[in-house]
């Protein structure tokens, strides 16, 4: 028994190493593509810009998903990228020179500057605390920066009263509007050498007034202050501020006033003509802005010497965009770029300021359908007559054209994957001649021989393969390549299906299939608008269902394979859900399944419900797979709604409930179980149709003012041991209740929070409604931010806890693992797995917990999951830090032995020692160098072989690796000589070639003497 | 020929018993000292009960002979240890295979120890006492081979044992989750 521990023991030493990453397979059976999201259009100061200083180019922007980039312009690559905290979100930036400055988090709270170039961190200022900062919609009204002369002479604009002088690390002077009677909420600053001029709004009766304060640059003191007599109704939209003028739209009359410090003069207007609205192109520093007229008329009007003056007209059509900038020649250039869905092209034309006009004109082969419109285009002029164009397009993709040419297109969407599935690949299918039934003996010759063309290469390939024992490893690369003959075939699987398709949709309503091998896209579809104008597609979050996986495939039939079908509500302008589309796509290539829709075209989906949906699910029964949707009027919708899936449905809903988060009137979500009810139909076909409805059976009780915050989902995947053995070979069944869900509460938003309030997890029977496990967490500070995860009879979850009394105790994350065991004590069971809920028995459960310390706050946590289930289960949890780490079900397994060393039978049970702290293990760290930013979830699924198990984690990256938690037991370990053995067997046959006739020659003589 | 002892040839029922003794040799060949010696005073191990009293005793040393080797197999067990190896599984094995290899062979063995006035030395009814006898005995080292295997944990007694072989069927309800 000692010696078998001792062994063991060893044994376990010697393994751990080997669980950690190697070097070699670092980027072979991993890949990390990095994002910077989508560029933030809503206002010019967080839009994409060129930025060229010392004879570089940059392209510069502020993304949604909370990052400040600088990308490539040539190579599309990023040059570097300061993603901030979620509850630090960027608001402005600003650049100079060689550097930029940013504004981030609740009014602008703190400062931080860039080396454009390399992105190294200047100067990080806090200008206010985050909790006195103004909250209002949008973030970045009342923030500004403007540079002084010096690039280290930063103005900010903050919290919409306050202004600061950063000079280097220090404040300078800081001036702080004083709280009067109306409340001014300035918006815009501009720097010239006599003052500093601070424009806000200033709300009075119907409508805003215009308030101007000019500061002394140098010391801060007002100058002088003023409201302008302007009516301004629209708010931010209809003021601009150019460096000597400010200019806004009053009821469609364009007026300005220029700026001194004395702010003295007349408010002179323009009645020419009607405006609808004022845009900054980028050449507000020569005083140069765009007005809309009307739908055919838009004009480029420039100040000069106090007057304002029309210097372009441009008649568009139904889109275009326009971006300025100053050229190489010190002089203003503009672009117009027209696009049209209907023509496959975009047309762009250059203009200059000068009388001149028209530079160039060129159309771009942009490709609506693949990248949906345009919606924001900057440019950076090359020579006189070639532009540099950065488009950015509603899903999500930034492309770069330099003329007419394209350069790169990264697809920033990625970024914002909300729904995600592994898709198994089909095998590499061998196409063999077909034998024909009546074929004669010559023909059939001649087709086998045609045929057995590879045999040579073949049996080439199967002696170096058998010579030299390279197999394919389980840390080979998954990258297949496609045999050279036929390039566009469909994608396959390789030996032990590490490559398959991670079909991932957008909030930007696009659909990609990624390769799981190196992480390219295999294919890509716009999710289609149907016909209507004015619609957005936004794919459902984690609505995404594999109606058909590789086995269900019918092998025979060319063009079918795995398929996907995907929920999107179509969104129209003013974000009501009109409708639910549904699409249903071929895995492999994207290929629309319904309609047979073109395969260059948008997707088209088909309606399935008028009505927003509460929840949809996947539902097998015998075999076929059903997509099941609730609407809110608790309608229930099929799919495929044919008679096949109407019957079984129809055979299963008295057994069938569905737990529904359901909005009460006071605005309290609450959980509702729902059980569903048949209604006959008699349609105009005397068909026997049923109509389904959702009635609530139970609803969950929450503590008052609490709401349901979240619900987990259990991962379900094939359970391998119905019980857990000790040591002394008794038995702890697992409870293994099919119908239970994790459920997170929080407190209310509108209760009055205590220092006692607190969040809870709760283990819910989704049939019944009953409480299985509960706990009772601390909120972190007002917040509820609890991860867990559930699959089998194992929960586990991580908070913070800030509780703590006295010594020996601390605040810190906590990790707590729950395993869940059939009755009282060992040997003890209820089959509960094949139970009713509502048998008394099904709730005698008993739970092992432990908590552990976990020195990092996590983003998402997820477990391993294995073809089989045989293979311990491992922890992935995403540090808010940008790594991915797996903890090992040894460490959390909750019944390690407390303040004693594990007896002989717990050692059995590789039980180890209960320590307080999981080790932060540096080889635990799945994701090792790469810096994984803003991980929001992670999936897991099977590979082929039981030990590997595939792990994406998605955010503002991606990242993708394989974990094998009991290591790989089921390939023969790499460092195994094959060349050896065969040299050996092969040594030993010629061995026998020789001794065998010695052997018999002597037997022989031995005849003859005896 | 076999070189074992044959205590059948000492039954008198045995057709060696009336062939005439060797040239010198008399019937009483060890006590025709003088003349004491008369056919009525016969040497008891000639006798028939005789002989049957000397193969009831050796019929009871067979009896009890495996529960004699126990100290030695205890011995054994002892020092091979609990871990399953080769050398510890070979006595397990022993252990458990020898008492059903003697049991089988029991009327094989005892035959020979039969009373002379059995009619069939073979059968289960000869010697009954001391085929329980060694029944038991056998049974006791098929013990100490169970013991050993339960304490280097070969048998399934435990739940966790057979719980391979449990199974469970789908549950009654379905839920959407």
């Amino acid at each position: 028994m000692q010696l078998h521990a001792i062994t063991l023991f060893f044994l376990s030493l010697w393994l751990q190493p080997s669980s950690a990453l190697h070097e070699s397979d670092a980027g072979v059976v991993d890949w990390h593509k990095s994002f910077v999201g989508v560029p933030n259009i809503d206002t010019k100061h967080t839009a994409p810009t060129f930025h060229e200083a010392s004879q570089q180019s940059v392209l510069l922007t502020a993304t949604r998903s909370n990052a400040l980039a600088a990308l490539n312009p040539l190579t599309g690559s990023v040059e570097w990228r300061y993603v901030f905290d979620p509850q630090d979100n960027v608001v402005t930036y600003q650049k100079q020179g060689s550097v930029v400055a940013s504004l981030s988090g609740p009014g602008g709270a703190n400062l931080r500057s860039f080396n454009v170039f390399n992105g190294e961190m200047l100067l990080e200022k806090s200008l206010h605390r985050p909790n006195t900062g103004l909250l209002i919609q949008p973030n970045s009204l009342g923030t500004y920066i403007a540079f002084g002369k010096q690039t280290r002479e930063i103005y900010t604009l903050t919290n919409g009263r306050t202004v600061n002088l950063v000079n280097g690390s220090d404040i300078s002077w800081t001036w702080t509007a004083e709280e009067q009677g109306s409340q001014v909420l300035y918006s815009a600053l501009s720097v010239t050498e006599d003052a500093l001029y601070l424009v806000g709004l200033e709300a009075s009766f119907a409508s805003y007034a215009l308030h101007v304060v000019a500061l002394s640059p140098t010391s801060g003191q007002v100058l002088s202050s003023s409201t302008l007599p302007s009516s301004i109704s629209n708010g931010l939209d209809d003021f601009l501020v150019l460096p000597n003028a400010i200019v806004w739209l009053e009821d469609g009359v364009l007026k300005h006033f220029t700026l001194s410090p004395s702010l003295k003069g007349k408010v002179k207007s323009q009645k020419s003509a009607s405006f609808k609205k004022l845009v900054d192109v980028g050449l507000s520093s020569h005083g140069i802005f765009m007005a809309y007229q009307d739908d055919t008329t838009d004009q480029l009007i420039s100040i000069t010497n106090g007057e304002l003056g029309v210097t372009k007209k441009f008649n568009p059509s139904a889109q275009s965009l326009y971006t300025g900038q100053i050229g190489k020649d010190g002089q203003p250039y503009i672009t117009c770029l027209s696009w049209s869905p209907n023509t496959q092209a975009a047309s762009a034309e250059v203009h200059s300021l000068e009388p001149g006009a028209l530079v160039a004109e060129y159309s771009l082969p942009f490709d609506a359908n693949t990248h949906g419109p345009v919606i924001h285009v900057a440019m950076d002029l090359l020579t006189d007559s070639r532009a540099r164009l950065f488009l950015t397009t509603t899903t999500g993709a930034v492309q770069i054209w330099e003329g007419s040419q394209h350069i790169w297109t990264r697809e920033e969407g990625l970024s914002e994957l909300n729904a995600v599935k592994f898709v198994e690949l089909p095998e590499r299918v061998s196409v063999l001649g077909e034998g024909l039934s009546e074929e004669g003996f010559v023909e059939r010759l001649l087709r086998q021989a045609k045929d057995a063309k590879d045999l040579p290469g073949y049996i080439v390939h199967f002696i170096r393969r058998f010579a030299t024992g390279s197999y394919e490893s389980a840390t080979s690369s998954a990258i297949v390549h496609p045999s050279s003959v036929s390039a566009t075939q469909i994608p396959f699987r390789d030996a032990f299906g590490f490559r398959q398709v991670l079909v991932s949709s957008t909030a930007y309503g696009k659909v990609y299939g990624i390769d799981t091998g190196n992480g390219e896209i295999l294919w890509s579809r716009t999710l289609g608008t149907g016909h209507e104008r004015g619609t957005k597609i936004v794919p459902l979050a984690d609505k995404m269902f594999v109606l058909k996986n590789v086995a269900d495939v019918d092998a025979s039939s060319p063009g079918t394979g795995p398929e996907i079908v995907l929920l999107g509500d179509s969104v129209t302008e003013d974000s009501t859900v009109k409708n639910v589309l549904l699409f249903h796509l071929n895995a492999l290539t994207g290929q629309d399944v319904i309609q047979h829709s073109k395969s260059d075209g948008d997707l088209q989906g088909s309606s399935i419900a008028s009505k927003p949906i509460d929840d949809a699910y996947i539902l097998e029964l015998e075999g076929h797979k059903i997509v099941v949707l609730i609407d809110s009027q608790f309608k229930v919708h099929l799919y495929p709604d044919n008679a096949e899936t109407h019957r079984l449905f129809s055979a299963a809903t008295a057994s069938l409930s569905a737990p529904l988060r359901v909005t009460s009137a006071q605005g309290h979500r609450r959980l509702v179980g729902h059980q569903f009810d048949k209604k006959e139909i008699v349609d105009a076909s005397d068909q026997e149709k049923f109509e389904y409805t959702a009635f609530p059976t139970w609803t969950f009780s929450l503590p008052e003012g609490h709401d349901v915050q979240a619900i987990v989902a259990p991962i379900r995947n094939p359970v391998a041991s119905l019980g857990k053995v000790l040591g002394n070979r008794t038995t702890l069944y697992k409870y293994l209740n099919p119908h239970l869900l994790v459920v997170l509460t929080a407190p209310h938003s509108t209760t009055v929070l205590t220092p006692t309030a607190h969040c809870g997890l709760y283990l819910v029977d989704s049939v019944k409604g009953s409480i299985i496990y509960e706990a009772s967490l601390p909120a972190e500070g007002n917040a509820c931010n609890v991860k867990a995860t559930f699959a089998e009879n194992w929960l586990v979850y991580h908070y913070y806890d800030d509780e703590y009394q006295g010594s020996g105790q601390a605040k810190g994350y906590k990790m707590v693992t729950v395993e869940l065991y059939e009755g009282k004590q060992v040997d003890e069971k209820t089959l509960s797995s094949s139970l009713s809920s509502y048998s008394d028995k099904m709730v005698e459960v008993t739970a092992y917990e432990q908590s552990f310390i976990y020195p990092h706050a996590i983003s998402a946590i997820t477990l391993t999951s294995t073809k089989f289930g045989i293979t311990s289960k491992d922890i992935i949890v995403a540090n808010v830090n940008g790594k991915i780490q797996s903890i090992s079900r040894r460490l959390l397994n909750p019944r390690r032995p407390i303040g004693r060393k594990p007896s002989s039978e717990e050692q059995e049970e590789q039980l180890i020692q209960y320590d307080p702290l999981l080790p932060d293990d540096p080889r635990k760290v799945i994701s090792h160098n790469y810096d994984v930013a803003h991980v929001r979830s992670i999936t897991t699924s099977p590979a082929l072989l039981e030990s590997t198990s595939l792990v994406f984690a998605y955010g503002l990256d991606l990242f993708l690796t394989r974990v094998a938690p009991s290591n790989t037991f089921d390939v023969l370990n790499e460092s195994f000589n094959k060349l050896q053995l065969v040299l050996t067997v092969m040594g030993l046959a010629a061995a026998i070639f020789v001794t065998r006739p010695m052997v018999r020659r002597k037997k022989l003589r031995e005849k003859w003497y005896y | 020929m076999s070189t074992s002892l044959q205590y059948s040839s000492l039954e008198t029922t045995s057709r060696w018993k009336n062939l005439p003794p060797p040239p010198g040799f008399s019937e009483a060949s060890s006590s025709s000292k003088g003349n004491i010696s008369s056919k009525a005073v016969a040497t008891p191990s000639t006798t028939p009960e005789a002989y049957d009293q000397l193969k009831d005793k050796r019929a009871w040393d067979l009896a009890i002979s495996p529960a004699k080797s126990l100290p030695m197999q205890f011995f054994m067990l002892y020092m091979s240890g609990s871990g399953v190896q080769i050398f510890s599984m070979g006595i397990i094995f022993m252990l458990l295979s020898s008492p059903f290899k003697n049991i089988a062979g029991m009327n094989e063995a005892f035959a020979s120890f039969a009373p002379s006035a059995s009619k069939n030395p073979k059968s289960l009814s000869t010697l009954t006492l001391q085929k329980l006898a060694y029944f038991a005995c056998n049974l006791l080292t098929l013990g100490v081979g169970l013991w050993k295997c339960r304490s280097m944990g070969l048998l399934p007694t435990g739940t966790g044992d057979w719980l391979a072989f449990e199974t469970r069927g789908p549950a009654p309800e379905l839920s959407l989750l």
